[in-house]
């Protein structure tokens, strides 16, 4: 089995910031709205 | 109750999906890299198989939404449908980004290169460029109607690559796979698998309808306070 484990956890971490860093700026936006 | 109290209300509601949907990627994140067999052949990279494709499904759920309701906009001119189908392109364009970011990481270790331009790669980034210049063009039109009518007839012509795209493997030779899970014979994963791939579908889409809401909510509260404010000029 070939081991390329390292583009699995660059992938996922690359969506998790990417899903995570998206739902950040609405709530931040829903923040400065509120003010 | 006022238009702006209903979007602060949907405001809040929104938040509440949005957050589940997180939690529950996270809980995407631990069946697919605790609990999910490797496979043989392509090793620990295949598991990108249960974030790539579903967010995949999710754009091109997020572009149709864009189509129908801009097609619908330009009949009814309801300025709900515009914000709606501005919503869902600003998602859409993010889980696009993670469609073109994840593609590229699988393919390395598998194909032997990030990138190839063939009908199935080209086609998707064409459409990332066709809903980014979506959102510029929104940006750059001041006025809601012209902007609306505009971005109306963008959206249309976007959300008809959805379903070259899909058919593009079937078309043109590529080295991209057919598609294992909407295959006329029937899935081709084995059982825990398939699963895991089901969990990740309804998790990215309950996150897509919790980002979207959140989106269009914000959107009505800016609309209904310029209303207002209009209003109160008068």
């Amino acid at each position: 089995m070939p081991d390329n484990s390292a583009y699995m956890v660059v992938a996922y971490v690359a969506a998790a910031v990417l899903y995570g860093g998206y739902a950040a700026l609405l709530w931040w936006r829903t923040k400065k709205l509120k003010r | 109750m006022t238009a702006i109290e209903r979007a602060e209300r949907m405001l809040r509601r929104s938040s509440f999906f949005m957050a589940l949907g997180l939690v529950l990627m996270v809980a995407v994140y631990v069946r697919a890299l605790r609990f999910t067999p490797v496979e043989a052949t392509q090793g620990p990279a295949q598991k990108i198989y249960y974030i790539h494709p579903p967010s995949a499904w999710v754009a091109f759920l997020a572009f149709g939404i864009v189509g129908v309701c801009s097609l619908l906009y330009l009949f009814l001119k309801d300025p709900r449908l515009d914000r709606l189908a501005a919503s869902s392109a600003e998602v859409g364009v993010v889980f696009t980004t993670v469609v073109l970011i994840t593609g590229p990481i699988w393919a390395k270790p598998i194909w032997g290169t990030w990138w190839t331009w063939d009908a199935r790669l080209t086609s998707t980034l064409f459409l990332w460029f066709v809903y980014f210049g979506y959102l510029v063009l929104r940006s750059a039109v001041p006025e809601p109607g012209r902007r609306a009518r505009y971005s109306a007839v963008l959206g249309i012509l976007g959300s008809l690559l959805v379903p070259f795209i899909h058919v593009s493997v079937l078309l043109f030779r590529t080295l991209h796979p057919k598609a294992v899970f909407l295959n006329p014979e029937g899935p081709g994963l084995p059982g825990p698998m398939l699963a895991t791939l089901l969990f990740s579908l309804g998790v990215f889409t309950l996150f897509f309808f919790g980002l979207v809401t959140h989106r269009y909510a914000q959107a009505t509260v800016v609309d209904a306070r310029a209303a207002a404010e209009a209003d109160d000029a008068r």
